[in-house]
């Protein structure tokens, strides 16, 4: 994950207050390619950050490049940056076609390339039959793809999305999550900001959750939760002799709680060390205690989520 | 660079050319420009049908330009009958001390009324049909009084600032800032665009206001005035017209990069401009009144009967030559747009805020 710089995106101690309204504070990020998932909850920072990155607002404090290119130079930028933003306006009477072949004009590129790369963005978010009706009597799901046609319309090496599954059916949001994949899986950057937690969960190669506008956690979702060795890991045991198992299991020190299904096929066991109470369960389970499987119960960004907001949020 | 910059700043104002046409929050512009043509064409309209009731009074009641002229004050009222005939109007006021009498004549282009006071005329007022000269003086006074400095004033307002702050309330700015292009070239093809469609339309409007008003005379009377300075002032009025659109407009784009709410700056730059006159020369140079009026082609007006503010809005208190004018009026719109680039430099989209 280690790219050259030119390679990233990165945020030196970036600071970003509206007046005496914090945005987002002292976030110090290096982004690698790949889907990255900026997690959090309303006015947690998601919009503020994805528009420093652009350049649609100026960090009061601190230093962004993309990809080496400060946003405060969009004559560079936005070659190698495709950003579709959470506003859901659109200039007035344009048509789909319209809003994509004027964007694609101002790249400097010529009638017949505009019309092909045009038709080819629209078809890719799947828009054609409407793409010459006027955005205004577009809906909602619509509107988003036809924001997500302009986002990648110029083939950017980065792609911004704030909040881009919103208002999709389920059978686009499949086609657009494989269309991130598409583009992570050549190497481009792919960063989306989501409040729907079981989406960023599966398509995700980093999450980045933000809480009042602080990054509060980064990294790969596992890596993640391991780092945050207070915070108990939650392993589901699904067992035959599940309160032998339950007892044994609850001498080691690294445990914290253990939780007895109703069903008394298995249990919810808590621990401060992953990895050591992995290591003793292999003998644990000796003595006719049949373990039929073991799953971390909380390893996903909702868990973590819970945790690191909502923790948050319950102990104010 | 340049040549793709040019293509951005092209694209930009086809882009913005058909919002600032078309758009319905830019209709008052329209009837702003509208406004003063109308009012040429009522008096123009008015005017041939008041001369067309003159010249049928002057059949019914048949008296020469020379025979109205050659009555003198102290004649009695029936010497007066004796030699113009009876009037097509008469109104008379009677009191124990004394009579009051009042005759109206007319030669068919202009009205004559005689005031008798006790039988002898005391007074005679003449109301010349109007002339080319007069009505260019009337044209003058409106055009600096009312056009230049409200009608093309509040357009450009209105087109300029909504040039930016019209897209922060519309919340679609954003698109032109996902774009590879330097938020100066936005501005300056903003600019151009709010400058092509307010100089269409202002000018078309002063050409048209030209037009009504010639309408009333007849086609020997425009083609002399044409044949001696007429084009001379048709080419001047448009061109002052589009120097004011010049002026006003960088004032207005910068004040919508600059203020969130332009009825502000807008109320400012009116009382500086109206102000003006009053100001020490240095301070007159940074306006776009000044230039204006010394760049217009009729001073307006020596009309003694004027009221003394108009006359002093309207009159260049040190007219400078035309060329200067014109390099000063560059000069203050290249150093308003240098600070309206700047602004746009470091622009943000804060539509929650704005």
């Amino acid at each position: 994950m280690n790219g050259p710089p030119s390679d990233r995106i990165v945020l030196e101690n970036v600071s970003r207050f509206y007046g005496e309204v914090l945005g987002v504070n002292r976030v110090t990020l290096s982004i690698p390619p790949g889907i990255t998932s900026l997690v959090g909850p309303n006015g947690s920072g998601k919009t503020t950050l994805m528009n420093l990155i652009t350049g649609l607002v100026r960090p009061t404090r601190g230093a962004i490049r993309v990809l080496g290119i400060s946003p405060t130079d969009p004559e560079r930028l936005f070659r190698v940056c495709g950003y579709a933003t959470q506003f859901d306006s659109f200039p007035r009477g344009m048509t789909g076609y319209q809003f994509i072949y004027s964007y694609l004009r101002l790249f400097g590129m010529g009638h017949e390339d505009c019309v092909r790369t045009t038709a080819f963005a629209i078809g890719r978010v799947n828009l054609g039959e409407a793409a010459h009706r006027k955005i205004a009597g577009y809906s909602k799901g619509m509107r988003q793809r036809i924001k997500l046609a302009q986002a990648i319309a110029h083939n950017p090496r980065v792609l911004i999305l704030d909040e881009p599954l919103n208002g999709l059916d389920p059978l686009v949001r499949a086609e657009t999550i494989a269309l991130f994949r598409e583009f992570a899986g050549e190497g481009r950057h792919v960063i989306v900001s989501s409040h729907i937690l079981h989406e960023v969960d599966t398509i995700s190669d980093q999450v980045i959750l933000l809480s009042n506008g602080y990054v509060v956690a980064e990294g790969q979702i596992r890596g993640v939760r391991e780092e945050m060795r207070e915070h108990p890991m939650q392993v589901v045991i699904r067992c035959s002799r599940a309160n032998v198992l339950a007892s044994r299991v609850f001498e080691q020190e690294n445990v914290v709680e253990v939780r007895l299904h109703a069903d008394g096929g298995g249990l919810l066991v808590k621990t401060r060390d992953a990895d050591r109470f992995y290591r003793a369960l292999n003998h644990l389970a000796l003595d006719g205690v049949g373990i039929e499987s073991v799953a971390p119960a909380d390893d996903n960004v909702n868990s973590l989520y819970e945790y690191l907001i909502g923790g948050e949020e319950s102990t104010r | 660079m340049i040549s793709q910059w040019l293509t951005q700043i092209g694209l930009v104002v086809r882009l913005e050319m058909r919002k600032t046409f078309f758009s319905r929050r830019g209709l008052w512009v329209y009837l702003l420009a509208a406004a003063p043509v109308l009012i040429f064409l009522a008096h123009s309209l008015s005017e041939l049908s008041e001369r067309k009731e003159r010249r049928a009074l002057n059949a019914a009641h048949p008296v020469s330009t020379a025979a109205l002229r050659s009555v003198t004050r102290g004649m009695k009222i029936e010497d007066v009958v004796e030699k113009v005939g009876e009037p097509f109007d008469k109104a008379e006021f009677r009191n124990p001390r004394f009579s009051f009498d009042m005759y109206r004549y007319t030669d068919g282009e202009s009205v004559f009324q005689f005031q008798f006071r006790n039988g002898e005329l005391v007074g005679i007022n003449e109301r010349d049909r109007d002339t080319i000269p007069k009505d260019s003086l009337i044209f003058a006074g409106i055009f600096q009084f009312f056009y230049l400095r409200l009608a093309i004033f509040f357009g450009c307002v209105g087109v300029f600032t909504n040039l930016f702050r019209g897209e922060m309330l519309d919340k679609s700015l954003h698109f032109y800032l996902l774009t590879p292009v330097r938020r100066e070239i936005l501005a300056i093809g903003k600019y151009l665009a709010g400058l092509i469609a307010t100089v269409a339309i202002f000018c078309t409007s002063t050409f048209l206001q030209l037009f009504a008003l010639s309408l009333h005379f007849d086609g020997s009377e425009i083609s002399e005035y044409l044949a001696g300075p007429g084009w001379g002032h048709v080419a001047a009025y448009i061109g002052v017209t589009a120097a004011a659109c010049l002026g006003y407009g960088s004032i207005f784009l910068a004040a919508g990069l600059l203020f969130k709410n332009p009825i502000i700056p807008a109320a400012t730059v009116l009382v500086w401009e109206g102000i003006n006159m009053f100001l020490p020369v240095t301070l007159k140079k940074i306006s776009v009144i000044f230039y204006l009026q010394s760049l217009s082609p009729v001073v307006a007006p020596p009309d003694a009967n004027m009221p003394a503010l108009q006359k002093l809005l309207v009159t260049a208190a040190e007219p400078v030559p035309a060329a200067w004018a014109i390099a000063g009026l560059l000069a203050v719109t290249a150093l308003i747009l240098a600070v309206a680039a700047r602004k746009a430099r470091k622009l943000e989209i804060n539509y929650s805020t704005d």
